[in-house]
């Protein structure tokens, strides 16, 4: 017996798959040839038994789609197949038949007349409709690989095959092969000349539209219904021939279809209208148009809405698609686009009414495309519009119209998204060029109506954004009109001044000079040189109105200079010192406060945008500000100095902070060296830029300092903290510097703001130059953590503020990564035990993970990813298991709900299971900010913890008690946390099964209805929202 | 909604900004920044329910991560969309602020339908009764009447808006409460601040 004899009887035997491979091992390897095979597989070919022929065929189909390409000569196709087409006669071999001949078409050495007999086998044999869509497919698969390798011949055969292919197509329902008859279509469809059968195509492509297939639940073949639609919208779209047939059709369903229908419909339209043409587009556009306006006007959805006006635009672009762009004029607009603009403007006669909006999209529709039909449509609107607006009966429709105008502008500025669009309209007038003029007269006008004003803004703002269509002298105009309503008090009912300075900065940005010399005057000339008196309300609100105003708009270079050199000379107005107390302290204080707020928000939002202006301002700002508070901080106690004032001292540094920020390492150092001569030699003189010389000696970290030298230090510590790491500090031992500044922070008479000052400068140099440090880590360890922070002698004030001192440090090595922070965390862990300082170190455990405002990139502090997530691997196990069963479990408790509450949610979202009961524990807690803390964590993981349904599903019931108690006013006088449980019992319904807490229902209405009293704002307000979920609740 | 459009092309109105002041602005502090103190300071301070609390002016009290927090906000009626258009009932003027009158425990609203053959009135009206009562303290009682002249059957609407057999009757009508929870949607809501 033969190896092929041998393989084929065991293979009729087993069906093995090994047996197959064995048989293409032997061909690849030239043992064997196809041919052998064949005579072994003789007997079962030809048997009379049914089962026998059908297992022969698949034999050699299966061996046939491994074999080699290269190992079949032409002669052995020609054979094969011959003998396929045969066995498609027969019922019995007709499914391995199409399996083999599927494997057949791929190979490289058919020829065409084999192509025309296995096309024309296929037509005459096979009846698709009795077949199963796996044998379906091998025939899509068949003539789609025919498709792709021999068009030509397939051309050649003409009508045979175009009506021999209809007719298998015919019918067809299985996505699968849907796929591939949509591509075989959309080839057929582009390629040949399907002229004749253009109807049949029409059948079997139209007929699926619009695709409604929804994939089943874990769909194996992963076919979306948009790959179907993608790919059928290719179809529809592949040839003009469909325009007369299909756009009926789309009409049919646009009209009856659902709001996903609709969009669908509008979608292919879009890409079909321009394959059809514009002598259908022209014929049929009529009747497209009647449909869209339907849409457009009486929307069903805003989607809807928006789709229809894009395909709107298609039809008008179609229309005129094959006018010479060149030809201006109203020639080259057909009457239906005259029809359609005309029929808008009928509609915007009455611009007070919500059909005139939607008359303006298409209108807005019309301006967006090229040339002669924008300014057609836009010289009627606008003309009409303006004619409106001046006539004396529609006076009270005056706001309507600019709204619309508004919209108008807008649509003929041109989207940045359409690069072509704005390309020309560069080369080109605006449409709207011819009735600038009135228009301009319009918005300015209605800037002195009430309510017409704010409208006339946003046009302003539109109109001024336009690109080349304003003049400067005319830019000029509309900033001294605008800039009137600065002056005006603040209408109590509309509040036009943020969309005032809108229009201004976008002015600004283009022609700041007209600011500078027209609105700046206007604004300052409501700041007084001295500071209103504590009952003069309304000045105070003017002063921060314009002070507000100025921010916003100063935030360009040229203006921002002008801004800095006039409120430095407020400053020093305000500021002087003073030996009689003849002005209100706290009035002034607030002034100048409120005057260094506007300069540090413009400065914050200069930094944010990267502007290249603020370094300068390290000699131009800096040195005035240093004199301002050094000056009032040498001072004597008896003595009026306004910038003494902590909270003056607190914006100084926010300033100081922003400008150092930008500077580079040489400014920086320069800077830094400045701040050291001040602060640890007392040589004023640098820093302050030679303005202040002083005979009183300045020693602020001396230990008998003034407690007003004592403050500056903040501005030291402000220019320290944002330090690059290049820059060293100008000290000989950097370990004994920050010894000496704990010693100075832990003084008995330093207050928050200098331990807070001081706290960042170790943080900031222990983070940056932790290598320099290590004497003073190593004494912090072993010295400091006994004689401070351990230490029982010392009163508990001085512990938690030597808590506050560790944690700074700690978190500057553990942002880092750096190993000696374990340390630092352990000590921390010993203080849990401890009674008095118990719930300080908790709090500090958690506050080590939060984010600080010091140590961050701004800042260029050092920062390892992932540090935080480390942190919270190492410290949860202790605490949860300190938590379970430790005696001092509530300390562990607080610094749990402290610690989870500061980190990102992820980290800690797959223990959220263990972590739930002992979070219902914490409730329990009086402390209302841990209440609140654990409540929010609760919120901020509904979610995650419903994902796996126990977590929340199984505390339900104990969930809705604890917030129904925690709502109440008379039971938690805290607002903040009955905000919190009412924001929790909101959630629960979106979250949790309706049976498991239908049972408790009656009762959250029952009692949600008593806190609908309370008396906070912000709680009834929530509890609204609570009651009206738990009311749609339902199973 | 089977085809009647009781009025296809109504006026549409631009929705009024308000805003509450913050401490400075009212003249309370001297100091900018305690505007930015949150409102839930623990103070004993009574804020008592008022018109613009009903109108729902206070989301511009609130910062804006507030608000998108609580988009789903219900503000109370300003946002209650219109049953028959894509705007709220404060953009086609059918409820404004000062149509609503608050007494002590005693609450007034007026809506005026955009025309007087509106068959939608009993159900804005409903959906205004609705909100409020799931909304206000029970010691309110809550008045809604159709502005007098604006509604031809004028006497029929009021009466059936306030008669609570009927408005609980209606409640119990799962195809009518399912209209009047879209309508309690809100409309653009307060992210069009």
């Amino acid at each position: 017996m033969t190896t092929a004899e041998r393989l084929v009887r065991s293979w009729m035997a087993s069906e093995k798959d090994s047996e197959v491979d064995e048989s293409v091992a032997g061909i690849s390897s030239g043992q064997l040839t196809l041919l052998d095979i064949i005579k072994a597989l003789g007997e079962f070919l030809t048997s009379k038994e049914d089962r026998l022929r059908t297992k022969g065929v698949e034999f050699l189909s299966s061996v046939l789609g491994r074999c080699p390409h290269e190992k079949l000569n032409r002669q052995a196709i020609r054979v094969l197949t011959t003998f396929y087409c045969s066995k498609l006669e027969d019922l019995e071999t007709i499914i391995p038949a199409l399996n083999g001949l599927s494997y057949l078409v791929k190979f490289p050495n058919i020829q065409s007349a084999e192509v025309k007999d296995i096309i024309n086998a296929i037509f005459a044999n096979v009846k698709m409709r009795a077949l199963v869509q796996s044998t379906r497919f091998f025939v899509f698969s068949i003539v789609n690989s025919l498709i792709a390798s021999h068009r030509d011949t397939l051309k050649e055969m003409g009508s045979a095959f175009l009506a021999g292919y209809v007719n298998l197509a015919v019918g067809e329902k299985d996505p699968r092969n849907l796929m591939l008859a949509f591509a075989i279509a959309r080839v057929v469809l582009a390629e040949f000349d399907t002229l004749a059968h253009t109807e049949d195509f029409f059948d079997i492509t139209f007929c699926y539209f619009p695709i409604t297939f929804r994939p089943p639940p874990d769909d194996p073949y992963g076919i979306s219904a948009d790959d179907l639609k993608q790919s059928l919208r290719l179809c529809l779209c592949a040839t003009p021939a469909f325009g007369l047939l299909g756009i009926p059709v789309f009409l049919e369903k646009l009209t009856a279809g659902s709001p996903s229908t609709k969009r669908d419909t509008l979608h292919a339209m879009d890409t079909c209208l321009p394959v059809y043409g514009p002598v259908v587009a022209r014929e049929l556009g009529k009747k497209i148009w009647s449909s869209l306006k339907i849409e457009i006007f009486q929307p069903t959805d805003p989607d809807t809405e928006h789709s229809a006006l894009n395909t709107f635009q298609f039809l008008l672009r179609t229309m005129h698609a094959d006018k010479s762009q060149d030809a201006v004029g109203e020639d080259s607009i057909t009457s239906l686009a005259q029809d359609m603009c005309s029929e808008c403007i009928q509609t915007l006669k009455e611009p007070e009414k919500s059909q005139a909006r939607a008359a303006m999209k298409v209108i807005c529709a019309f301006a967006r495309a090229n040339g002669p039909l924008s300014s057609f449509a836009v010289s009627q609107a606008a003309e009409l519009l303006i004619r409106n607006f001046h006539d004396p009966d529609e006076v009270s429709n005056r706001a309507s119209v600019v709204i619309l105008l508004t919209e108008l502008i807008e649509a003929c500025r041109g989207d940045v998204t359409h690069a072509s669009v704005s390309q020309s309209s560069q080369s080109t007038l605006s449409p709207l060029a011819a009735s600038k003029d009135p228009l301009l007269g319009l918005l300015i006008v209605s800037l002195k109506g009430p309510a017409t004003c704010l409208p006339a803004l946003h046009g302003l703002n539109a109109l001024v954004r336009t690109p080349k269509l304003v003049a400067d002298d005319e830019l000029g105009y509309i900033v001294l009109e605008v800039s009137e309503l600065l002056r005006k008090e603040p209408d109590e009912v509309e509040d036009v001044t943020m969309d005032t300075l809108a229009l201004l900065s976008t002015i600004a940005g283009i022609a700041p000079h007209h600011l500078s010399s027209q609105t700046l005057p206007i604004l300052f000339s409501f700041l007084p040189d001295v500071a209103p008196s504590r009952d003069a309300i309304t000045q105070r609100a003017s002063y921060w109105r314009a002070l507000s105003s100025l921010s916003a708009l100063c935030v360009q270079p040229q203006l921002f200079e002008t801004l800095v050199v006039r409120l430095i000379a407020k400053l020093d107005i305000l500021c002087a010192i003073l030996s009689s107390r003849t002005i209100d302290q706290e009035s002034t204080a607030a002034y100048a406060h409120a005057i260094l707020t506007a300069l540090a928000n413009t400065l914050d939002v200069k930094v944010s945008s990267k502007d290249v202006d603020v370094p300068k301002y390290a000699e131009q700002l800096l040195p005035h500000m240093f004199r301002l508070y050094l000056d009032a901080a040498l001072a004597s106690s008896e003595v009026v100095a306004i910038a003494a004032d902590p909270r003056l001292l607190q914006v100084g540094a926010r300033i100081i902070r922003l400008v150092s920020q930008t500077l580079t390492v040489a400014g920086q150092e320069k800077l830094v060296a400045a701040v050291f001569a001040a602060y640890t030699q007392g040589d004023v003189k640098l820093i302050t830029g030679g303005l202040l010389n002083s005979a009183i000696p300045f020693a602020p970290l001396h230990l008998n300092a003034s407690p007003r030298q004592r403050n500056s230090f903040t501005l030291f510590s402000s220019t320290i903290v944002s330090l690059r790491k290049e820059v060293r500090m100008p000290v000989d031992n950097l370990s004994t510097f920050l010894s000496e500044l704990v010693a100075w922070s832990d003084s008995p008479s330093s207050t928050i703001l200098q331990r807070e000052a001081a706290s960042h400068v170790l943080a900031s140099n222990v983070n940056k130059h932790v290598d320099d440090a290590s004497d003073f880590l190593t004494s912090q360890l072993e010295g400091y953590s006994s004689s401070a922070l351990k230490n029982t002698s010392i009163p508990a004030e001085a512990r938690k503020n030597a808590i506050s001192t560790w944690i700074s440090i700690t978190r500057a090595l553990l942002v880092r990564s750096h190993p000696s922070a374990n340390a630092f965390i352990n000590h921390l862990f010993e203080l849990l035990d401890d009674n008095t300082v118990d719930w300080d170190a908790a709090r500090a455990i958690g506050l080590l993970a939060s984010e600080d405002v010091i140590l961050t990139k701004r800042n260029d502090a050092v920062l390892k990813i992932l540090h935080v997530q480390k942190y919270f691997n190492v410290v949860m196990p202790r605490l949860l298991e300190g938590a379970k069963g430790s005696r001092r479990e509530t300390s562990y408790l607080v610094a749990l709900a402290y610690l989870i509450n500061a980190v990102p949610k992820a980290i800690y979202a797959s223990q959220m299971p263990s972590l739930m009961p002992i979070l219902l524990r914490g409730l329990d807690l009086v402390d209302p900010s841990i209440r609140s803390h654990i409540i929010n964590t609760l919120s901020n993981n509904i979610d995650v913890t419903s994902a796996d349904k126990d977590a929340v599903s199984m505390y339900a019931s104990t969930l809705v008690l604890a917030m129904l108690k925690n709502c109440m006013c008379s039971e938690m006088p805290d607002p903040g946390v009955r905000v919190a449980a009412l924001k929790y019992l909101a959630l629960l319904p979106g979250t949790v099964r309706y049976d498991l807490l239908h049972p408790y229902k009656t009762r959250v209405l029952k009692e949600l209805a008593k806190v609908l009293d309370d008396p906070k704002r912000a709680v009834r307000k929530e509890a609204v929202i609570a009651r009206t979920n738990w009311y749609k609740y339902s199973g | 909604m089977n085809g009647e459009i009781f009025n296809a092309n109504p006026t549409v109105y631009a929705s009024k900004r308000s805003a509450r002041k913050s401490k400075f602005e009212a003249g309370q502090s001297l100091w900018i920044d305690e505007q930015y103190q949150p409102e839930l300071s623990s103070e004993s301070e009574v804020e008592p329910i008022d018109e613009d609390e009903i109108f729902g002016g206070f989301q511009a009290f609130l910062t804006p991560k507030l608000i998108q927090i609580t988009h789903i906000v219900t503000d109370l009626i300003r946002f209650i969309a219109d049953p028959e258009h894509p705007n709220s009932l404060e953009e086609l003027r059918v409820v404004s602020a000062e149509q609503i009158k608050i007494g002590d425990n005693h609450i007034m609203v007026e809506f005026t339908p955009t025309v007087p053959h509106c068959g939608m009135s009993t159900l804005i009206g409903l959906s205004i009764r609705v909100r409020l009562m799931r909304s206000l303290p029970q010691r309110f009682k809550v008045d809604i009447r159709v502005k007098p002249g604006s509604h031809q059957s004028e006497l029929a609407v009021n009466k059936q808006l306030n008669d609570k057999e009927r408005v609980a009757a209606a409640l119990e009508n799962a195809a009518l409460l399912e209209t009047l929870e879209k309508c309690l949607e809100p409309v653009g809501g307060p992210n069009s601040l």
